[in-house]
């Protein structure tokens, strides 16, 4: 929690796009968005993941091991890693980014007050979760995430995220992701216990550590080592995936278009 | 200052090319559009009725009959296209069993169905007068008409006042509720400002007016005054709105707001976003001069009805812009998210659905409930004679 908030106050000072004003949210925020009381989960605990991107290759076994552990239907994902085209900051030449995205388990998740149903809650041990059974599917915490982390899942109509595998860390397993990771970059673990591994990384890296979006000041606790600073906010980059061209450079569509 | 640099040298190149990323549908479906049209519709005809239902003002009266009718029909349609938005319709009474005081949504699912309630009410009461004159009249009309007052005593002046007070209580409720949801989520720079409140509230204002032309003139009422009103009403609104917005902008500009950057961003990026720009800043200042020129000459009050739509159309398009096409601005990835409307029930199928329903709605009430006769007016009879031997005033 330290650590969020002191990433939170070093980044915020970096970052340009500055704070946003906006007295009447404030006022609102201060009485009704505020943060319900946690429930469930272990109370001594405060589950984390440090990505090393340095370690990170883009291969997204992450992103198919989620996706068959979870049962996330086709398109829609609880982890999926970004890659980027960018132009070196040292050398000038062109290289990949990787950048493994999912559900942060913020310190203070803005999905969760909206929730009119108390379908979705952060557990104790911090993990944010969502009771697909009483979820009744308005989409108000998909729209409330700023990191696009949940989605509805068409199977089950209601809202879906990560959990950090949360059924596999009871059992004493690595969530999916971590366990497939070829390069080891995914360090999941508790915070509050300093023997742990992502407690001594975050230890050892402090200082070069990020969080995306700190400024949305949710106090993520998904941390980044190897960050390139661009990648923090949204990434200013051309589309080259979806764009479907003919030979005339119009635009044809969308490629898996559903329509 | 090494950030800084960094920053501007990532803005001049823009060769950086996004190879993988998913598509982010959009989360909330036309249905929300119906929804906060509807609704908003609903509030500001409820006061646009007041000065004639509460107050008793003579001259308002007939504007009371038509709006008291747009406030009544679009809070019956409007909780079903907010429930249609619902993945899981069916477990709405979840809104019940688990409420959460934190949410915006919980509380207005708390103020919604008192506010309807609170209007049916209203409107019974100011309708069971005129309904007991047709008492004697044969089959279904005649049976509503008896059965429908419960009972053959006066309404009391003090009851309609009374519950017409509480009604625009909840009206308030209910507008700041629709108004706070969406402006609170710092997830969408384009919705989080405490300007999209005051401007869901203006062209809400600007549409039930101009859904109070349009039944005017298609009910064969006609009434001049009304008409006027009403036109005055989108005046001074588009004069409101003009200026939310310029200060919304004008301060945006000044302190580097998120909302305003982002709005500017993505008119710069989107040549469908500034097609909308353009398009709202022509339907808005046409509205205008448009009433403007029809109070000052007389001889187009004809063409009110046009004026009426166009208003309509202002008020469901901002919602459209707002609640549809902010969704397809990206949070995390490049470029835009693509949204292509569905033609089924998400989609188009919905849209006209809802339009359909409400139409309906207004036609059944139509038949059934003699509601030009409210607060001294005529019944339909004299409908007939007026749309054929009476000068049209639109």
């Amino acid at each position: 929690m330290d650590l969020a908030r002191r990433l939170f106050l070093g980044q915020a000072a970096k970052v340009t796009a500055g704070a946003a004003f906006v007295p009447f949210a404030s006022v609102a925020e201060a009485s009704i968005n505020t943060q319900p009381p946690r429930r469930g989960g272990d109370p001594g605990k405060r589950y984390a993941m440090l990505i090393d991107l340095r370690r990170c290759i883009g291969c997204q076994a992450c992103t198919v091991s989620c996706h068959i552990e979870n049962e996330a239907p086709l398109g829609k994902f609880r982890t999926i890693v970004s890659q980027t085209e960018v132009e070196s900051m040292e050398t000038g030449e062109m290289a990949q980014f990787m950048l493994p995205r999912l559900c942060n388990h913020c310190d203070n998740p803005p999905c969760v007050p909206v929730c009119p149903v108390n379908a979705t809650w952060q557990r104790e041990d911090g993990i944010v979760v969502v009771d697909s059974d009483r979820c009744v599917g308005c989409a108000y915490c998909v729209q409330a995430c700023p990191y696009d982390a949940r989605f509805i899942n068409d199977r089950t109509q209601t809202a879906d995220k990560c959990t950090f595998c949360a059924h596999r860390l009871e059992v004493g397993l690595l969530p999916a992701c971590v366990e497939s990771c070829v390069g080891g970059a995914r360090i999941i673990g508790d915070l509050n216990d300093p023997d742990s591994q992502i407690a001594q990384m975050v230890a050892e890296h402090r200082d070069d550590l990020m969080v995306l979006q700190p400024d949305k000041n949710t106090r993520p606790h998904v941390f980044y080592l190897g960050m390139d600073e661009r990648f923090v906010t949204r990434p200013s980059a051309a589309p080259g995936l979806w764009d479907v061209r003919n030979g005339e450079g119009q635009e044809l569509g969308y490629e898996y278009g559903e329509h | 200052m090494y950030a800084t640099a960094k920053v501007k040298n990532w803005g001049m190149n823009m060769e950086n090319i996004e190879l993988i990323a998913p598509r982010y549908g959009i989360a909330w479906y036309p249905w929300a559009v119906q929804y906060f049209f509807l609704i908003a519709l609903s509030y500001a005809s409820l006061w646009l009725a007041m000065p004639g239902t509460i107050m008793g003002r003579e001259r308002w009266k007939p504007t009371a009959r038509l709006a008291l009718l747009g406030a009544v029909s679009t809070a019956i349609v409007a909780p079903v296209t907010l429930l249609a938005d619902l993945h899981q319709p069916l477990r709405f009474w979840h809104f019940y069993a688990y409420p959460n005081n934190a949410s915006w949504m919980s509380l207005g699912s708390l103020f919604l169905p008192l506010y309807v309630v609170l209007v049916l009410a209203l409107a019974w009461l100011v309708w069971r007068e005129p309904l007991r004159e047709r008492a004697d009249q044969s089959g279904l009309q005649g049976l509503i008409a008896r059965l429908a007052p419960l009972g053959s005593w006066a309404t009391p002046r003090w009851l309609v006042v009374a519950v017409g007070l509480a009604a625009v209580a909840l009206s308030l409720a209910v507008m700041v509720y629709t108004g706070a949801e969406v402006a609170i989520l710092k997830a969408r720079p384009l919705w989080h400002t405490e300007y999209l409140p005051a401007m869901f509230l203006l062209t809400g204002v600007i549409g039930a007016a101009g859904l109070a032309i349009v039944v005017n003139r298609f009910s064969g009422m006609r009434h001049p005054v009304a008409g006027d009103q009403m036109l005055t009403v989108i005046l001074i609104s588009l004069v409101l709105a003009g200026l939310v917005a310029g200060g919304w902008l004008a301060q945006g500009l000044a302190i580097n707001e998120g909302s305003v950057s982002a709005a500017l961003d993505t008119v710069r990026d989107n040549p469908d976003w500034r097609r909308f720009a353009y398009w709202g800043m022509i339907a808005g200042i046409v509205l205008f001069l448009g009433a403007g020129m029809s109070e000052v000459l007389g001889s187009w009050r004809g063409t009110r009805w046009v004026l009426g739509l166009l208003a309509l159309h202002v008020a469901w398009m901002f919602r459209w812009t707002v609640l549809m096409e902010v969704q397809t601005v990206a949070r995390n990835s490049a470029g835009f998210q693509q949204y292509v409307v569905d033609i089924g029930s998400q989609g188009i199928l919905g849209i006209v659905g809802s339009f359909g329903l409400w139409l309906a709605v207004i036609l059944i009430i139509n038949l059934f409930v003699p509601w030009r006769a409210a607060f001294g007016g005529h019944d339909q009879t004299a409908t007939t004679s007026a749309i054929q031997g009476e000068p049209s005033y639109g």
